[in-house]
């Protein structure tokens, strides 16, 4: 018998018990709805922290000395010939449309004192001109101003520590460390302005001063310590990592590092949460599976005496599962479009904008290095959309197994005897 | 007792398509397991995280002089400029039933050098033998030792020990600003390396023993900045610190429970709350299709029996009764089932946690260390709501097909038509 005769009697079979049809189908609908719906939300969350993350921070992509990595000591830094063939391999014209803005660092650990206390900080000379591109820190200011390319001296601090030195827009401390050389160097820093992230490491221990300052006062000539990288999409970071490998193949005092390597914490908490979600569709997928699978076999058990007719009609066992089986595709095909339909829409409608959950979170909550924004704006990705309904699809078609089995069980005599 | 017809009738049926019965009784034992081992790792993720927020250093409660939060001013010691005997304010603490154990710790910063390298570091001033009761960290020993009271060494974390190639048994240079405007420098001795999992405690801070510490930066020996408590249990730190602060044998003095120093771990979890209602509503939201569905079915298999029933006088409202007594049925023996199962699982998941940390490292979750060891904690009430929302679900399931049966009629469906 032909196949397309079997999946035309399984449509009818389907449309003809509308009700039973559409509960199955709606089960698997609300199901693939909201698994579009939470997929974006994470996907839209993770986005938020990587990118709140990279840009406090070292950036989607780092270029430093591979020992650096590891010792954070000024004595692995990227020498001038080393930062020039960093700078060579970023011109590349791969790389030119990924790039949002390349921002070099001199990071070294610092000692600052006041009158009031003395606190270990990371003092890190920037580029003020391409940090404006680049970092979030220029606008999280809350005194006085962020640093100007023509500062000599000038310090921008978070609250945090500004409090525990008492400082003031144009207070004057020391920040010490070990200079080039080996030796103590003490630079004497003017306080231009403070600022506020949330995040404690950063309001407490972070200090910006101006590259020249930090290359006079350390002594290190036109050298730093990484050249952090901000890309247009987090997506690029493999492409964007890749081709400065490429580029700089067979440097040993220079290599591209991606976030995840630089920040093994947040790549953690994010794979952990994707986990987290996994389990969660997992039990929903379970339970929707069986919600299908008993459905479709009442059905099966119910229509004994049809399916003993199609036998005695000439329907081999084999044909009278491929019908069963058959219904159980087209309801899965069915609700899958609506389900991914009404998820992606409902998304876009409600969310476009961003979930905002500010109510349930008063204060701002840090995870490995990043403030949670308690706005999280859903992502949408076409990659994910396919995903979630191979998974529907899984589940559809493993539901319908059992039950167009048994309609292959079925003992056609029994079944014909069976008076309704 | 005699059991009332309408609850009998429901009860059967449910013997009469065995399987179908357990497969959806299936569903909502899943639904419960699931909702409540769920609920379960989660909560034990937010105690481990109090544990270790509050365990590694900070202690569930911490004293300190009034003004010494949030500035850490050197000279914020307790009791003001004078100091407070340490002494007679520990044991005023340790004497709380709830109290296991005090430590006096004195902060300060400076620049700690091999000679061939240097950084800077929070030191901090402790009693090795109360401390070891109080912070992990003080535990947390991967070579050497601590220093011993007195003696003029130190304990370095491991990340800064690593920056600075510091061993055991090596000697250091500690410069640090003094509270007297001076600025101290010392010699000491590595005794060891601890290493608390807590990046910015690992590669910025030495340990120093209290009066070492003092002299280095010209405090007397009763000039602290903090006492640590640790407690038995962390949620009775609020009303321990209450105790303690109308107890204190000092004036000025702030006595704080964890939840008012770090309330981005009360946020959390208050958080992780919200979030285990929308797994609950979720999952049993899903789970009434299944039984609905099942329901449906069910009646609509025994309109014959149902419109019998009503040519026999029954009223309507009785053949309602009957479905949805069915569906508490099956929502009685889902409960029974899930709840044999998931109570062992959770015994069992709570005494061998599940140890994830060869496939993820550790990080920082609101302030505390979360390291990827999945244990189930007791859910307790969120066992009784999840058994609530079970029973809720299977009865919500039975709406619409306890009122279409009771709707059949009669005389058609026994005539056949």
């Amino acid at each position: 018998m032909k196949l397309v005769l079997l999946l035309r009697l399984a449509a009818r079979n389907v449309a003809r018990n509308a009700r039973r049809s559409t509960l199955t189908a709606l089960a698997m609908v609300i199901g693939l709805a909201l698994l579009v719906f939470s997929r974006a939300l994470a996907d839209g969350g993770h986005e938020d922290w990587i990118r709140g993350a990279v840009r406090l921070g070292d950036g989607h992509v780092v270029l430093e000395s591979p020992a650096f990595a590891r010792s954070r000591d000024l004595a692995d830094r990227l020498t001038p010939g080393a930062l020039a063939a960093a700078e060579r391999a970023l011109a590349a014209p791969a790389l030119r449309p990924l790039l949002v803005a390349a921002a070099p660092r001199l990071e070294v650990a610092a000692l600052a004192t006041a009158a009031a206390a003395a606190v270990p900080v990371a003092a890190v000379g920037v580029d003020p001109a391409a940090e404006a591109r680049f970092s979030t820190l220029p606008g999280k200011l809350t005194e006085g101003r962020f640093l100007a390319p023509d500062d000599r001296g000038a310090a921008y601090v978070g609250d945090r520590l500004a409090r525990r030195l008492g400082l003031h827009v144009g207070s004057r401390f020391v920040v010490s460390a070990q200079g080039a050389d080996g030796q103590i160097a003490d630079q004497l820093l003017r306080v231009v302005g403070v600022f506020r992230t949330g995040l404690p490491d950063a309001d407490e221990g972070l200090i910006q001063v101006p590259l020249a300052t930090a290359r006079q006062w350390l002594g290190t000539g036109a050298a730093a310590t990484a050249v952090a990288l901000l890309l247009r999409d987090s997506h690029d970071v493999d492409r964007a990592a890749a081709a400065l490998g490429a580029a700089l193949a067979g440097r040993r005092d220079v290599a591209a590092l991606s976030w995840r390597a630089a920040m093994p914490e947040l790549d953690s908490a994010v794979k952990l949460d994707d986990d987290g979600d996994y389990l969660m569709h997992g039990i929903l997928f379970a339970i929707i599976g069986l919600a299908i699978v008993n459905t479709m076999l009442m059905s099966v058990l119910n229509r004994s005496r049809e399916f003993g007719i199609l036998r005695a009609l000439g329907l081999t066992r084999g044909q009278t599962g491929a019908i069963v089986f058959g219904e159980g595709l087209l309801l899965t095909a069915a609700s899958g479009l609506v389900g991914l339909a009404l998820g992606a829409g409902a998304t876009w409608l409600l969310f476009r904008h961003g979930l905002d959950y500010s109510a349930l979170m008063k204060g701002n909550i840090t995870m490995a290095g990043a403030v949670i924004s308690p706005i999280i704006v859903p992502i949408l990705g076409p990659a994910q959309l396919l995903q979630s309904l191979a998974y529907i699809a899984a589940v559809g078609v493993l539901a319908a197994l059992y039950p167009a089995y048994r309609a292959t069980k079925l003992d056609l005599v029994e079944a014909m005897k069976f008076d309704a | 007792m005699t059991e009332h017809p309408w609850w009998r009738i429901g009860r059967r049926s449910l013997g009469r398509n065995r399987r179908r019965t357990v497969i959806t009784a299936l569903g909502l034992a899943f639904g419960y397991f699931a909702v409540v081992v769920l609920i379960g790792m989660m909560l034990g993720i937010v105690s481990e995280m109090v544990e270790s927020g509050t365990g590694i250093v900070s202690g569930q409660i911490q004293v300190h002089a009034a003004d010494y939060l949030p500035d850490h001013s050197v000279y914020a010691t307790i009791g003001g400029d004078a100091g407070t005997p340490v002494g007679p304010l520990l044991d005023s603490i340790a004497a709380d039933p709830a109290v296991l154990a005090a430590a006096p710790r004195v902060y300060g910063g400076g620049l700690v050098s091999t000679g061939s390298a240097t950084a800077a570091a929070s030191l901090m001033g402790v009693d090795p033998a109360r401390e070891v009761r109080v912070a992990q960290l003080a535990t947390a020993i991967v070579a050497g030792r601590l220093p011993r009271p007195g003696e003029r060494a130190l304990a370095l974390g491991a990340e800064l020990a690593r920056r600075i190639h510091a061993r055991p048994g090596d000697t250091v240079v500690v410069v640090a600003p003094a509270a007297d405007g001076s600025l101290g420098n010392d010699l000491y001795v590595v005794a060891g390396v601890f290493k608390s999992g807590v990046q910015p405690l690992d590669a910025g801070t030495a340990l120093l023993p209290i009066g070492v510490l003092q002299t280095l930066m010209a405090l007397g020996p009763d000039r602290i900045h903090e006492v640590a408590v640790k407690l038995a249990d962390p949620y009775a730190a609020p009303g321990v610190a209450a105790r303690l602060a109308r107890r204190l044998p000092v004036a000025g003095a702030l006595v704080q429970p964890w939840t008012v120093t770090s309330p981005e771990l009360v946020e959390y979890a208050g958080m992780m709350r919200a979030s285990n209602w929308i797994v609950l509503v979720v999952v049993f939201g899903m789970a009434i299709f299944g039984v609905a569905n099942t329901l449906l079915m069910a009646t609509y298999e025994r309109r014959r029996e149902f419109a019998l029933l009503l040519a026999l006088g029954a009223a309507p409202r009785h053949i309602v009764r009957t479905v949805v007594y069915e569906a508490l049925a099956i929502g009685v023996v889902s409960l029974l089932a899930g709840a044999a199962v998931t109570v062992p699982v959770l015994v069992w998941w709570h005494r061998a946690p599940l140890d994830l940390g060869r496939l993820f490292s550790d990080f920082t979750l609101a302030g505390a260390l979360v390291r990827p060891v999945l244990k189930t904690d007791d859910p307790g009430a969120w066992s009784y709501i999840a058994a609530a929302a079970l029973l809720v679900t299977a009865l919500a399931a039975a709406v619409v097909p306890a009122f279409r049966a009771a709707r059949v009629p009669p005389a058609d469906t026994l005539a056949g038509r």
